[in-house]
């Protein structure tokens, strides 16, 4: 109960405040729908709009591929699979912050500090170095690269437990039939692993979509506001602008999608556990 | 077969390489001077190798305090979390009361609640209960997302005990709060010691409302401090690098212990990716 109020309680402020002017050191006052009128109208909030899709339509698909990949590899070893495992959920447990000030020198223009122009060079591949973080396309790519990183392992260790308890008959039956390695994975391993990888989807959806974290310590939204996502510009406007009413309707704007996907997600888990 | 031992090695040896070469890059970093980076003299390997970056960071900068910070509000929210997610872990697996299921759909439904949701109006409520500011605000706030998730790993493993166990002990004449000390809780030491540590984790690694609810400079937890160390001065980048890896030092350590009973909880829970 007290976490509900803990949360309930804010959530439901958020609502409110979402309908006033409120600037800070000023009494908030009543302005109606003026703020999503406003941002329904605002030329960057429509960039924030796609970059949160891009950013997560991008890093969640390239999550379910590896993850796949690594799932089939690991459930291909036959030795130290453990071992291995743990190993790849390295990424998992850092600290996000950490990752992405990593990621940050990883794609550094200056040879000594970025990993990729360092060695590039080094090798000599590039005769002078590349400034991936300064254009938009750049930019994108690097954070979709880091959540990609933080985030992949979590899928290919799900879709390992989820290869594990596909019994191996099937496999058999289907060899005996004579299905080829292909026509297995299609018949056999995707339709088994069709409600973890719902799961995974959907869960990573509704965290990516409000990712904070990797934007703001990499980019803080720019170059301009070339990866400005939801959260980093609700952040920017509450908290450099002052602007406190119109920061929370930029979250709330996202409200909509989850509204739909956490009962999705939630009749998935829930019924995981009956 | 042995193409496929063969794309199976080469696989292992990619993801290996994938996820080593940055946790590589930053201790490299660490261990070099500030002309070796700079010049981008020994890429590959510090030569010579130094510590100075570790020193000046103990010395000079207040990382120390972070690092004391970060823990004291880790074990706190941690032992808060772990206490009441046992309790209502417990409470929705075994005790029959009406609305049951719908607490356990409301536990997830919270848990699913982002942030980036909550950070401005939580902020308002710790400022009108004049909490800003302090580790406390911390320590109140972070339950928010542990709770619910720790409950719902915990619900789980409860579930996935025996309950003639604890009806022996209570025909046993044992109370509840006895069956539940003496023979649940015992059963239930990984689950417990799984969530405790997802709940370490979560609160060691957060950011965004320690970035919002902490101003003073000596009250930050390590990875905002990390942040303003970068934008505070341009020129520490192996300091930065050598906080990068002595922060992740203890989490790694402690996974390191409990791996298996964590990848358990994991699978069994759906955690964020």
């Amino acid at each position: 109960m007290l976490v509900v109020g803990l949360i309930g309680y804010p959530f439901s402020r958020a609502i409110w405040l979402s309908f006033t002017d409120k600037l800070v050191g000023y009494p908030e006052r009543w302005v109606g729908l003026r703020n999503y009128l406003y941002l329904a109208e605002d030329d960057s909030f429509r960039t924030v709009v796609v970059n949160s899709l891009v950013f997560t339509g991008a890093s969640v698909g390239l999550k379910v591929l590896t993850g796949l990949a690594m799932a089939l590899v690991l459930h291909a070893t036959w030795r130290w699979r453990n071992f291995f495992r743990g190993l790849l959920l390295l990424p998992w447990i850092t600290s996000t912050v950490i990752i992405a000030l990593t990621w940050r020198w990883m794609f550094d223009a200056f040879p000594g500090r970025g990993f990729f122009n360092s060695v590039l060079l080094d090798a000599g591949l590039l005769s002078s170095p590349i400034a991936f973080m300064a254009t938009p396309g750049g930019a994108m790519a690097a954070v979709v690269v880091a959540n990609w990183w933080r985030g992949f392992p979590f899928f290919g260790v799900s879709y390992l437990a989820g290869m594990q308890s596909i019994p191996g008959e099937l496999y058999e039956a289907a060899s005996v039939d004579g299905a080829g390695a292909w026509r297995r994975f299609w018949h056999i391993t995707l339709p088994g692993l069709k409600h973890v990888l719902i799961v995974t989807i959907l869960l990573t959806v509704i965290f990516t979509i409000n990712d904070f974290n990797i934007v703001y310590v990499m980019t803080r939204g720019g170059p301009g506001t070339a990866t400005q996502v939801f959260a980093t510009y609700s952040y920017e406007v509450a908290f450099n602008q002052l602007r406190w009413g119109r920061g929370v309707t930029i979250a709330i704007y996202a409200v909509p999608l989850l509204i739909a996907l956490i009962p999705l997600v939630s009749r998935a888990l829930l019924r995981e556990r009956a | 077969m042995r193409a496929w031992k063969a794309a199976t090695v080469v696989g292992l040896a990619a993801f290996a390489l994938v996820v080593l070469v940055p946790f590589w890059w930053i201790t490299s970093m660490s261990f070099k001077t500030y002309e070796q980076i700079q010049f981008a003299q020994s890429i590959y390997v510090p030569r010579p190798f130094t510590w100075e970056n570790y020193r000046g960071l103990w010395l000079e900068t207040r990382f120390p305090l972070w690092l004391r910070n970060s823990a004291v509000t880790a074990i706190v929210v941690t032992a808060i979390t772990t206490v009441i997610a046992c309790l209502s872990g417990y409470a929705v697996a075994r005790l029959r009361f009406p609305g049951r299921e719908a607490v356990a759909s409301l536990i997830l439904i919270l848990y699913l609640v982002p942030p980036a949701l909550l950070f401005i109006p939580l902020y308002r409520v710790l400022a009108e209960l004049g909490a800003t500011n302090s580790l406390a605000a911390l320590c109140l706030s972070y339950p928010t997302f542990t709770v619910p998730f720790c409950t719902w790993l915990l619900i789980g493993f409860f579930k996935a005990l025996p309950a003639e166990l604890e009806e022996a002990a209570l025909v046993d004449g044992a109370t509840r709060v006895q069956a539940l000390r003496r023979v649940l809780l015992p059963l239930a030491a990984p689950g417990i010691v799984a969530a405790a540590i997802f709940a370490f984790t979560l609160s060691w690694n957060e950011f965004l409302y320690a970035l919002v609810f902490i101003q003073d400079e000596r009250t930050l937890t390590v990875p905002v401090g990390l942040n303003l160390l970068i934008y505070g001065d341009v020129f520490h980048w192996g300091q930065l690098m050598a906080a990068s890896v002595i922060t992740t030092v203890p989490v790694v350590t402690l996974y390191m212990f409990v791996q298996r009973w964590m990848v358990e909880g994991l699978a069994a829970g759906g955690v964020k990716g």
